[in-house]
This record gives C-alpha cells, sequence and structure tokens, in this order.
C-alpha cells in the first residue's frame, strides 16, 4: 500500500550512473590501499639481497637478531640458519642492503666477531653485551654481486681492501712466529704477520706478512726482516746489552725490517724475503749473498787461516767491501820443493768502494793495480779482541816490498799479501797475569799495617789526647785576658792618647815648624843620595855579568868538547860563579841597602810626621818626589839587571838543555837557575812595584 | 520488544511524505536541504551513506592487514632489538604465562576488528536485504559496534603510552611500529565507518518484513 508512495514523494534528481553516484570516500580506501601497498614494497624493497656463507659452527649467531656488519656499520640481519646439504657445515642465510650486495665480490671475507682476549689485548668487547656479529670485509666491486661465500672462523690479520703491500717471509723455523705478531720498523708497528705454514717440500716456514701503507714505501729490495724475540742480551767487549722491545712483542716475538744498504728496487707484492735470526745476521746477510756486479780477487797466505771461513768480512779502512766467498789449499812448487798454500777467494762490491754500481770490473781491478802499486796489501786480522774469527783486512802499508797485483787470463787477479801481525791474545794475557803476580801486594799489605799501628799508637798517645784539653785552657786564658778589666780599660786609654796627640799636633801647629821642615827635607835628600848610592852598587855587580856570561859561553864549548866527568866539574864551577854572583856582598846587599834606603825615607818621613808638619804637605812632598824619582832611578837599573840575569838562565837552560833532560845534574842546575830566575823576578816586580807607586815606597804601603 | 513487532505498522516520516532529521528529531518537508531547528543536513534516506559504510570499512579491512603484518612494538633492550606484531605479542605473553594480559590484547586488538568487520559487512547487507535478520537484533548488533568501536583504541593507547614512558637510551627504549599507525587508522576507520551507517534504513526493511 504505502510502497507507491514514497517513491512518488522522493525528490531526486535524475538517476545518475553508478559511476557518478560515487562518493569521494572511496578515496580513503583507496588512499589506504595504497599506503598498504607502499608500505609492502617498501618493505620487499627494503628486504636486501639474500646472501648465503658457509660456516664451520654457528656458534652465537641467532637468526633474526645477529647483524651482519661492513666497517662497523650493520648492513644486514641473519634471516635462517641451516645446514648445507651434506651437513658438514652451517649455511647463514642473511639478507643484506642491497647497495652493498651488488659490490660484495668473491673475495669478500665474513667472520664472526667475538669476545676474543688475547696477548695482545683484548677485541669484540662490545659484543659481550650486544651479541656476536658476522664482520664483512671487502675491497668493493660494483656490479659483481656474489651470493654464496665460506666464512671464516678466525679473524683475518689481513682484510682485503686495507692499503699495503703484502710480502712472503721464508725463515727456516716458525717457532717465534705468532700469528698476528707485529712488524715493526724502526720501532713503530708497521705491519702484522699472518700464520705461518710449512714449505711443500718441508724445508721451512713460509709466513705472509703485510705492510700497511704508506709504510710499504719502505720496502725495497735491500730490505732485510729479521725476529725480535722481545728482548736479547748480549754479552761482549762493550760490556752487557740488554735490548727490550715492547711488551706485546715481548709476549708474541715480532719481526722488525730495515733497509739495511742503499740502492734497493722497488718491491712487488708476494715478493718473498728471508727472515733472520737477529738484526746483525740480516745487516751480515748483505755479502752472504751475491753481490750484483761482485769483482773476484785472491788472496794467498803462508800462514794459518784458522778463523776465517767463507762469509768472513773483507775490511778496507774498516769499512766492509766484501766477503770471503771460497778458502782452498794448492801446492806451489817453490825452488826448495813444494810447498802449501791457502788461497782465499774473495768478492768485493764496487759500490762499496765508491764505485759506479755498473762500473765494469775492469775498472775495479784497475782501482785495486793502482791502490797495490801505492802499497796496498791484504792480511788477516783479527776481528775483535774476544773473538778468535778472522777478518781479510786490506790495508795500506808504505814501506811494503814493491808488488804488483796478479793478472791472470784464467782466474781471478791476485792481490798480494803481508804477514798479519795479529796479537797473541793468549802471551799478552799471561804476560799481564805475571805481571799481577809480580807485584809486591804483600809487603804493601805489611807496610800499610804497619802505618796503620803508628797511626793508632800516635792516637792513642797521651800528649795527643791531652792537645784538646790544653787549648780549652788557652781559650780560657784567652777569654781571661779579655775579660780583664785592664783590658777592658784600654779603648778608654786609646782615646785618652789620641785626645793627647791631638794636643800635641794642635801645639805644633802653633809652634814654627819651618826649621824643623828643612831640617827634614835634609834628611831627605841625604836618604836620597843614598838610594842613589845603592844604584850605583847595583850597576856595579851587574858589571860582573857579561864576564859571567863569558864564562857560560866557556862552559858551554867545554861541555861541548870535554868529558862528562870534566863537563861537571865545569858546570859545577859556573855553578859556584853563579852562586858567587848570588853570594857577592854587593848582590846580597842590594836588598838591605834599598831597605835601609827606605827605612830613612821612611823615618824622615816619620820624622817629618811626627814633626807635625802637616799643614805643609806640599813642600814635603814636592821633596819627597825628588827622593822618589831618585828611587826610580835607581830602580830603572834593577829591570835591566834581572833581564840580564833572565837571558843569562836562558842561556844556561838552553846549555844544559843540551847535555839532556835527564841527568841530576841538569835538575840540580836547573833548579839553581830557577832560583836566580826567582831572584831576578823578585827584583824586576820590586823595580815595577816602585815604579807604579812611588809612594807606597814612602808611605811604607 | 516483543510488543513492538506485534505492533502495528509504524508512520514512518518517510511514509508521511516528510523527512526526519536525524539529529534533533524534527520532521521538515521535502525539498528542505536543511533541519529548520538543528541546521544539520536533511536528507530522507542516506543511500549514499551506505557507499560511505562501505567505502570506510574496506579502508579498514586494508589497513588492518599491515597493522597485523608488521611489528607493533619495537623493543630495544642493552642493544638487542626485539620487534613484535600483534600476534606475536600474544603468543609471547603467553609464553610467559601471561594469560590473562594475552586474553586482554587478543581480544581487543584481533577479535573486536575483526568482528566489527564482519557485523558492519553484515549490517550493510542486510539493509540491502541480502541477508536476513531481525531488526531489533540489527539494531542491538549496530548499537553493540558502535559502542565498543572506541574500545579498540586501547591497543593504540598502551603503545603510545609505553613509548612515551620507556625511554631509557640503551637500558631499554621502546618505538612504536608501522604496525601502530595502522591499526589506529584501521580502528578509526570502522567507527567512521559505523558512523556513516543510517541506521533508519534497518527499519526500512521492517515493512517488506512485514510483507
Amino acid at each position: 500500500m504505502s510502497d507507491v508512495q514514497p517513491t512518488e514523494m522522493v525528490v531526486e534528481g535524475p538517476k545518475r550512473s553508478a559511476w557518478r553516484n560515487l562518493s569521494y570516500v572511496w578515496l580513503v580506501p583507496l588512499a589506504a590501499l595504497a599506503v598498504t601497498l607502499f608500505i609492502a614494497w617498501q618493505s620487499w624493497a627494503e628486504r636486501g639481497q639474500r646472501i648465503e656463507i658457509l660456516f664451520e659452527n654457528a656458534a652465537g649467531i641467532t637468526a633474526n637478531e645477529t647483524a651482519l656488519r661492513y666497517r662497523d656499520v650493520t648492513i644486514g640481519l641473519v634471516e635462517d640458519v641451516s645446514f648445507s646439504a651434506d651437513l658438514t657445515s652451517v649455511v647463514i642465510g642473511a639478507r643484506i642492503d642491497r647497495t652493498v650486495a651488488e659490490s660484495l665480490p668473491d673475495d669478500a671475507e665474513f667472520w664472526v666477531v667475538r669476545p676474543e682476549v688475547s696477548a695482545s689485548g683484548i677485541s669484540g668487547l662490545s659484543t659481550v653485551l650486544s651479541g656476536a656479529y658476522i664482520q664483512a670485509a671487502f675491497d668493493p666491486a660494483p656490479g659483481a654481486g656474489t651470493t654464496k661465500f665460506v666464512g671464516r672462523d678466525d679473524t683475518p690479520l689481513v682484510l682485503p681492501g686495507m692499503k699495503g703491500t703484502k710480502i712472503t717471509l721464508r725463515t727456516a723455523s716458525g717457532s717465534q712466529l705468532t700469528p698476528g705478531a707485529p712488524i715493526f720498523h724502526k720501532g713503530i708497528e708497521v705491519g702484522k704477520i699472518e700464520s705461518p705454514r710449512l714449505i711443500d717440500n718441508g724445508s721451512g716456514v713460509m709466513v705472509d706478512a703485510f705492510i700497511n701503507a704508506p709504510y710499504d714505501t719502505r720496502l725495497t729490495s735491500a730490505t732485510r726482516f729479521w725476529q725480535t724475540s722481545g728482548f736479547s742480551v748480549n754479552f761482549g767487549p762493550s760490556g752487557l746489552n740488554l735490548s727490550v722491545d715492547s711488551v706485546a712483542s715481548l709476549v708474541r716475538g715480532g719481526l722488525a725490517f730495515d733497509t739495511v744498504f742503499s740502492g734497493g728496487g722497488p718491491v712487488r707484492p708476494g715478493q718473498v724475503f728471508d727472515l733472520f735470526e737477529g738484526e746483525e745476521e740480516a745487516r751480515d746477510s748483505v755479502f752472504s749473498e751475491t753481490i750484483d756486479n761482485a769483482v773476484d780477487l785472491t788472496v794467498e797466505f803462508d800462514e794459518s787461516v784458522s778463523g776465517l771461513s767463507a762469509g768472513s768480512p773483507v775490511l778496507y779502512r774498516g769499512v766492509r767491501i766484501g766477503a770471503v766467498s771460497d778458502i782452498g789449499a794448492f801446492i806451489e812448487d817453490m825452488p826448495d820443493g813444494p810447498a802449501v798454500k791457502l788461497r782465499a777467494m774473495i768478492s768485493i762490491d764496487p759500490q762499496r768502494l765508491g764505485l759506479a754500481a755498473d762500473a765494469p770490473a775492469a775498472e775495479t781491478i784497475a782501482f785495486f793495480a793502482n791502490a797495490v802499486k801505492g802499497g796496498l796489501r791484504a792480511r788477516l786480522a783479527s776481528q775483535s779482541l774476544f773473538n778468535t774469527s778472522l777478518v781479510i783486512e786490506l790495508a795500506d802499508i808504505p814501506d811494503a816490498s814493491p808488488a804488483i797485483l796478479g793478472i791472470f787470463s784464467e782466474s781471478a787477479p791476485l792481490l798480494p799479501s803481508v804477514p798479519s801481525d795479529l796479537p797473541d791474545v793468549g802471551a799478552t794475557a799471561e804476560g799481564l797475569l805475571k805481571r799481577v803476580n809480580d807485584l809486591p801486594v804483600e809487603e804493601l799489605l805489611d807496610q800499610t799495617i804497619a802505618t796503620l799501628a803508628a797511626v793508632e799508637s800516635l792516637a792513642g798517645d797521651e800528649t795527643l789526647r791531652a792537645a784538646p784539653d790544653a787549648f780549652v785552657a788557652l781559650l780560657d786564658d784567652a777569654r781571661g785576658l779579655l775579660g780583664s778589666p785592664d783590658t777592658q780599660a784600654l779603648p778608654a786609654e786609646l782615646k785618652a792618647a789620641v785626645s793627647e796627640l791631638r794636643a800635641v799636633s794642635e801645639e805644633l801647629r802653633q809652634a814654627d815648624a819651618v826649621g824643623k821642615l828643612v831640617a827634614a827635607l835634609d834628611a831627605a835628600e841625604e836618604a836620597a843620595t843614598s838610594v842613589t848610592d845603592v844604584a850605583a852598587d847595583i850597576e856595579g855587580a851587574t858589571a860582573e855579568l857579561p864576564q859571567l856570561v863569558a864564562d857560560l859561553q866557556k862552559l858551554t864549548d867545554k861541555a861541548n868538547s870535554l868529558e862528562v866527568e870534566q863537563f861537571l866539574a865545569s858546570a859545577g864551577a859556573f855553578l859556584d860563579g853563579a852562586d858567587r854572583l848570588i853570594d857577592t856582598p854587593d848582590a846580597r846587599a842590594l836588598p838591605a841597602s834599598l831597605t835601609a834606603a827606605l827605612d830613612e825615607a821612611r823615618s824622615a818621613l816619620a820624622e817629618l810626621r811626627a814633626g807635625g808638619v802637616v799643614e805643609n804637605t806640599n813642600a814635603t812632598l814636592s821633596s819627597a818626589r825628588d827622593a822618589a824619582s831618585a828611587i826610580e832611578q835607581a830602580a830603572q837599573s834593577l829591570p835591566e839587571l834581572s833581564a840580564r840575569i833572565e837571558s843569562l838562565v836562558a842561556e844556561a837552560e838552553k846549555t844544559l838543555a843540551g847535555y839532556g833532560s835527564q841527568s841530576s845534574f841538569n835538575r840540580e842546575t836547573l833548579s839553581s837557575l830557577r832560583d836566580v830566575r826567582a831572584a831576578a823576578q823578585a827584583l824586576s816586580k820590586l823595580a815595577r812595584a816602585i815604579e807604579r807607586n812611588p809612594n807606597s815606597l814612602l808611605f811604607g804601603r | 520488544m516483543e510488543n513492538l513487532r506485534s505492533a502495528p505498522p509504524i508512520l514512518t516520516a518517510r511514509d508521511a511524505g516528510l523527512i526526519g532529521c536525524t539529529h534533533c528529531g524534527k520532521v521538515d518537508r521535502p525539498g528542505v536541504a536543511r533541519c529548520a531547528r538543528c541546521g544539520a543536513r536533511l536528507r530522507a534516506r542516506d543511500v549514499d551513506g551506505l557507499q560511505k559504510v562501505w567505502a570506510w570499512l574496506i579502508a579498514g579491512i586494508v589497513i588492518y592487514i599491515p597493522a597485523n603484518l608488521y611489528p607493533m612494538l619495537s623493543t630495544a633492550s642493552l642493544g638487542k632489538t626485539t620487534e613484535n606484531t600483534i600476534l606475536g605479542g600474544v603468543i609471547e605473553l603467553m609464553h610467559h604465562g601471561s594469560y590473562g594480559v594475552a586474553g586482554i590484547v587478543f581480544f581487543a586488538s584481533i577479535v573486536i576488528p575483526i568482528a566489527k568487520f564482519i557485523a558492519i559487512i553484515y549490517l550493510g547487507l542486510s539493509v540491502t536485504r541480502k541477508v536476513h535478520m531481525p531488526m531489533h537484533r540489527r539494531h542491538t548488533l549496530f548499537e553493540i559496534v558502535e559502542f565498543i568501536g572506541r574500545w579498540s583504541m586501547i591497543d593504540v593507547f598502551v603503545v603510545a603510552i609505553l613509548s612515551s614512558l620507556v625511554r631509557l637510551d640503551f637500558a631499554a627504549t621502546i618505538t612504536p611500529g608501522i604496525a601502530a599507525v595502522s591499526f589506529a587508522l584501521s580502528v578509526a576507520f570502522t567507527m567512521m565507518a559505523a558512523l556513516s551507517f543510517d541506521e533508519r534504513l534497518i527499519w526500512d526493511a521492517r515493512n517488506e518484513d512485514v510483507e
């Protein structure tokens, strides 16, 4: 009934098509669908490339938890852990970032990082909390895209993609080689070694080593490797030598390398080097190998070559220029029957001689031929004091009998040799011991004991013990003296005396002192005259000197011609003469008269002073200056005198020096002459003092 | 209800040639665009509304798929990151023996949304007379769906609260996953679907039922 009505009532527009009728709300599910699909697509795209890695075991690896890392950045996640078809290994399926997966080369390395404690430290500590992870290392190769790998069980020492040079070391025994042991160059860790492996034929051990860039540029063909066991003890002539390397190398052992000679060529990756036991062997090894462009020479020896062996160094002025390559004996027909001679073949490195590395052999031989003409000879020498091994030394021997470099067409040139002057160490040591034995040790001890006993008895002496007491008493006396009232009253008395003096001088000033001054000046003049007299005396004394020199000359002549005894006698006479000169009353009186003159001057001055003519100082000083000039005149002759004596002594010395420097006579003569010279010097010193400051003479200062 | 069912046919506004306002109940003459009292838009029957219901519902269902496939929570504890989907979380909770919590999560996150989908589909189909159901039960069902819809958001609240509270850096950090957003959207969409449903359509079928 009501069916029709609503349809009539509903006012609807024209019937729209189903599509036109669509609500905008439909956009919502479309958007939801789009978003969902986008999320799905994104997660699928982000899922990454699946790769499979084969491991021996899957310790610490959990599906959906264990991460894969490359350069410590997570690149993926382990998806599943399963067995390989034959159950011999574990296949780890992992999803990794697509961009990374694209660049995975065949030789990419995968290993599980777990906490690890070793001699060189603790690694992977972060994995204690976060769990193990798989580390990847590779040299990116875009487009390679490998998906199946074999993982390693250990941490590789040399990671793909590391910059550096990989080399191989060859050694006889790998006992000291620990995988991962450091390689040092001048004390800096520059690389590591891998696990040693046996050479296929069993003749040794090979170990791969990796030298990090940029240190690998230090490698040349002249590089030598040696083992450093951490510490080495070496006892030699230079004493005990203990060297300790880094602690890590102490524990794990280590290697070191250095370039031992210049001119090495570049190294290609994988080059094989020999590993030496120690640094010395490594450095010496340069000559045990074939030298490029080596020049062979032979040397023949008549004496024993015990201690010389192939490889022994050949030294030229102390520099190693080559090595002995071979030693052999041969029989030579001599005029008095066949004789066995020893012949050493030596290899010389022309480079070591300063010649060009590629110098022709003829140039080196020419050098030696020239040097032999100049006296170059080979001889055996001891390597060191405590070493019995020998070296061949090429030495320039100036007085060697002439020889030439023997040049043969079929054999190496022959270098002439001279007998060695090897010291017999044994004999020397014996002699040393004998001398030590002969030392009067016992007597010395006896004497020492006696001395000590004497010292002891002296120390035990009563008087010595009493000495301190006496000293104390003396001090007491001194103290008593100082403490006495008389002594203490002294300053007062002094003061009184001074005041009296002052009064006297005051009196003097008031009195007319001109007469006294004249008298004083007369006295000064008198003194000056006496000084002049003294000077005349000195001149008289010096007049004898030329005669003395003549005597000396005569003496020298005699000494040259006469027997020793006679010479001694005449020398004695000369000395007597010299003594006489010194002893002459005039000479002796010289200082005395000078002193007297000075005394007079001083007394005159004292009179002057006592006379109280202090105000008329000018006048006094002028007269004193006159006196001083007289003294000066007298003194001027003094240097002359001393110079003469000086020259006399010098001549006498020269004469005696000709006679010899050791005899006691000479010593005595010299000492007496020295006395003479000392006297002369005293004279000249006095003269200089007077010259410099005549007033000092006058005022006694 | 029994008396209603047995009551004589009710004259609806539509039957009377009028349009009832769904907001305030005032009836207006047809041709009036807006309710004279409350200003709401007037439509005799929102036929497009059913279209909206379907659209929202489909959007909700679509977005519900990633909500279940992707992790809801990403828990990072001491360097280890664990991601759990809704169902995975439920299973884990059960493994830990928390059956109660597992039950609640399962009920709120899986049972209710799915039940809602089914209910709305059913309602939509029943209105277009493809399925037969007593009208009162339909209405009850609709009311239940409307009421329970918001409670599905409980999951989202838990995730939001956890991820804002548990931020202890290395020790423990919880971050919401894609599923959390998807789930929230899905719940919102189904709520929109329920909202878009014009319940008058339920009763329109009455007359036909009676006939």
